[in-house]
């Protein structure tokens, strides 16, 4: 803070007056999440007076993998409900982690639930566990909604099997999409089956409608907020495709156009989901930074050709009609605590940076964007960058490989040498994976504390 | 952006969740928790042995009940009746191995006295081997109907058998025996069965006996869990209490 230019203290601390970081509502979420799942074993130790045997201790081993993959499967839909507080929050990323993770989770408790049940039935029923696939055959012909819960299953065991890493990779994403949304079809195929054969509910009118409550609630913010929020998003901004402009070889920027877009209240470094209807491109949807701070006239954002949607984008002609969904992310202004703040990006990870560059409230010298990218030919929006920068008395720099190809040096002493106060920095961040991952060593090597560097990665 | 180490993440989840669920299920006692408090078994208890099976050939006038199965093992009784009157009880079968031999020579004495000394199937089950005895007072409720009428009850008594009640798990039938203007007893002739109906039975019906005969009407709150089976009871206990003109 010594370093301040003269004058610059007082529209520093007008800027500090409007920093109020929002602590990221994740640990309250996680202890609620505990406190459900301590809930759920409550219920499950209040019923059981006692086990006898082994085959008791089997049967309620699966009793209770039962009771939570059917608590968990709920907040595994919940997860994916784009419930605002989720997306803007926490932050899009780290809910897809967690939805992937017990996602799986939730999957082996399923099976661990199947086979320990059919193993202790057919051990009260005098058999062995070699008969545990007739015993399984037995119960779903005779106990209630066992049917139903049986398809559920199967669907359940195909939908983890094509987000196996391997074979998902091989799969169209729009496939592995739509297959996916089967998901739906298999939790409300097997919710029955837990009402009515399920020891606690069936017996429990207390528990039952607590279970019903939760599901019930799950349903509906799945309905508001992937159903009726993103219609009623539509059908008021009725957003098309203004122009289409090559940034770089191989980057475009995109500019929508629609009525009071202001009035969605995007803000720089949130991204929208963008479906575009045109042929062959209605049945994906695809996240894209907004790579300019939304106008109440236009959007815009900038795409890498990497694939084969990113690549269609270039064709799309001006009056094409925009589906959004959005908008999320919390790679926001929000998250900033400090008065300085380096901007990291690499390659088309610029596109949120850009937005943020231009709108991070900030006197001169407050903002710095480190701009990381093959070749000088790649640093797209450069010139936007420029005058940004000129106009703001920001600092612009930039990384590329030196002409033998040689890649930059971001080391904890280079990042010293030129930001010297770099440990007083906020850092947002946005790049590829292992870029991300050694700017993130480098950055904690020079004394930046890791709840300061922001970071948004869509790997899982 | 911590490093993210799969193998370890799998590693730790599983062996929490395998720890967390053998954990909770050996906290678990093998028993009623109730027994716990009511402290050790006798230990007299053992040298009670009641001979079980093969014994002689039955006296004159046993009834013998129905087998009911129950978690550890099926349970049967047998009475002697002479005069009307239940002069022996005895258990011909009883769950076996393991912690069931303490419970079996816990719980089947004291429930042969009892019946002996109230003549009836309603007597309190015995802590810390309730499923055995819930067995027993089923198998004896059965043994019971089986009595020689006329014998067992006074001349004035009629015995009623209520409409068959439809709930959603199956019938319900209530029978009762009115004896100068009250119910003497009242037995479910028809229950649900079946995967969780059998429990659900065990649990109601009993209480719904007992508060049959002593409040001497249908008003009598459902069993919380039963509350189906609660329901058709009632319907049906109604239905009888109507033949019986009051």
């Amino acid at each position: 803070m010594t370093t301040t230019l003269a004058g610059g203290r007082a529209a520093r601390r007008q800027t500090m007056r409007r920093i109020r970081p929002r602590r990221s509502p994740a640990v309250p979420l996680l202890l609620a999440v505990w406190a459900g799942a301590a809930a759920v074993l409550w219920l499950w130790w209040r019923d059981t007076p006692s086990i006898a045997d082994d085959g008791g201790r089997i049967l309620n081993a699966g009793r209770i993998t039962g009771l939570l993959a059917g608590y968990l499967m709920a907040l595994v839909v919940l997860q994916m409900a784009r419930v605002p507080a989720l997306e803007r929050r926490v932050g899009s990323d780290r809910v897809a982690r967690w939805h992937a993770m017990s996602g799986r989770y939730t999957l082996c408790l399923v099976l661990a639930h199947v086979f320990l049940i059919m193993w202790g039935y057919a051990l009260q029923a005098g058999r062995s566990l070699g008969d545990i696939v007739a015993q399984t055959v037995d119960s779903v012909e005779q106990l209630p909604d066992m049917g139903k819960a049986a398809i559920g299953t199967g669907l359940f065991l195909l939908i983890g099997l094509i987000s196996v890493g391997g074979i998902r990779r091989r799969l169209p994403y729009d496939t592995w999409y739509h297959v996916h949304l089967l998901t739906y079809a298999a939790v409300f195929l097997t919710f029955w089956h837990q009402i009515s054969t399920g020891n606690d509910f069936a017996v429990e009118p207390v528990a039952r409608t607590f279970w019903y409550a939760l599901y019930g609630s799950v349903t509906a913010l799945v309905l508001w907020y992937r159903v009726l929020t993103p219609v009623r998003l539509n059908l008021r901004h009725r957003m098309r495709v203004e122009a289409v402009v090559e940034e770089t070889p191989g980057i475009v920027s995109v500019l929508i156009g629609g009525r009071r877009l202001h009035r969605m209240g995007a803000e720089a470094g949130q991204f929208f989901r963008w479906r575009f209807l045109a042929p062959g491109m209605r049945f994906s949807s695809h996240p894209y930074s907004l790579s300019a701070a939304p106008r109440p006239d236009m959007l815009r954002i900038t795409v890498k050709a990497i694939g084969d949607h990113s690549a269609r984008l270039r064709e799309l002609t001006p009056g094409t009609k925009v589906w959004a969904e959005g908008p999320y992310g919390a790679l926001t202004a929000q998250r900033r605590s400090r008065g300085k703040v380096l901007l990291v990006a690499g390659g088309v990870g610029i596109t949120p940076m850009r937005a943020l560059f231009e709108t991070l409230p900030g006197a001169a010298g407050d903002i710095t964007l480190l701009y990381r990218a093959d070749t000088t030919q790649d640093l797209a929006l450069w010139d936007e960058l420029a005058a940004i920068a000129e106009a703001r008395g920001a600092r612009l720099m930039y990384a590329v490989n030196s002409p033998q190809g040689e890649r930059p040096d971001i080391s904890v002493e280079n990042l010293r040498r030129k930001i010297p106060d770099i440990d007083r920095h906020d850092v947002f961040m946005c790049g590829p994976p292992g870029f991300a991952q050694s700017v993130f060593e480098a950055l904690r090597g020079a004394g930046v504390p890791a709840r300061r560097i922001h970071h948004e990665s869509f790997e899982m | 952006m911590r490093k993210s180490h799969p193998v370890r993440r799998v590693v730790l989840a599983t062996a929490a969740t395998v720890s967390g669920v053998v954990l909770l299920l050996t906290l678990k006692p093998a028993s009623d928790p109730a027994s716990a408090a009511a402290g050790a078994p006798p230990p007299s208890a053992a040298g009670q042995q009641e001979p079980q099976g093969g014994a002689g050939a039955p006296a004159a006038g046993t009834v013998t009940g129905d087998a009911v199965r129950t978690q550890y093992g099926p349970v049967q009784v047998r009475i002697t009746v002479s005069g009307g009157k239940i002069t022996k009880a005895e258990a011909v079968q009883a769950p076996k191995g393991g912690t069931s031999d303490q419970k079996t020579a816990l719980a089947i004495p004291r429930l042969n006295q009892a019946a002996v000394a109230t003549g009836s199937a309603r007597i309190d089950t015995v802590s810390g081997a309730t499923y055995t005895s819930e067995g027993y007072l089923k198998s004896l409720q059965s043994a019971l109907d089986r009595m020689p009428k006329g014998g067992s009850a006074p001349s004035a008594s009629r015995v009623l058998t209520g409409k068959v009640a439809r709930t959603q798990y199956g019938p319900v039938q209530v029978r009762i025996t009115v004896s100068g203007g009250k119910i003497t007893k009242a037995e479910a002739v028809q229950a649900p069965k079946g995967g969780t109906s059998d429990q659900k039975t065990a649990l109601a019906v009993p209480r719904l006996n007992q508060a049959a005969v002593a409040t001497g009407s249908a008003r009598i709150d459902t069993v919380s869990g039963a509350t189906y089976t609660s329901e058709g009871y009632l319907k049906s206990l109604q239905s009888a209490l109507d033949q019986a003109g009051g």
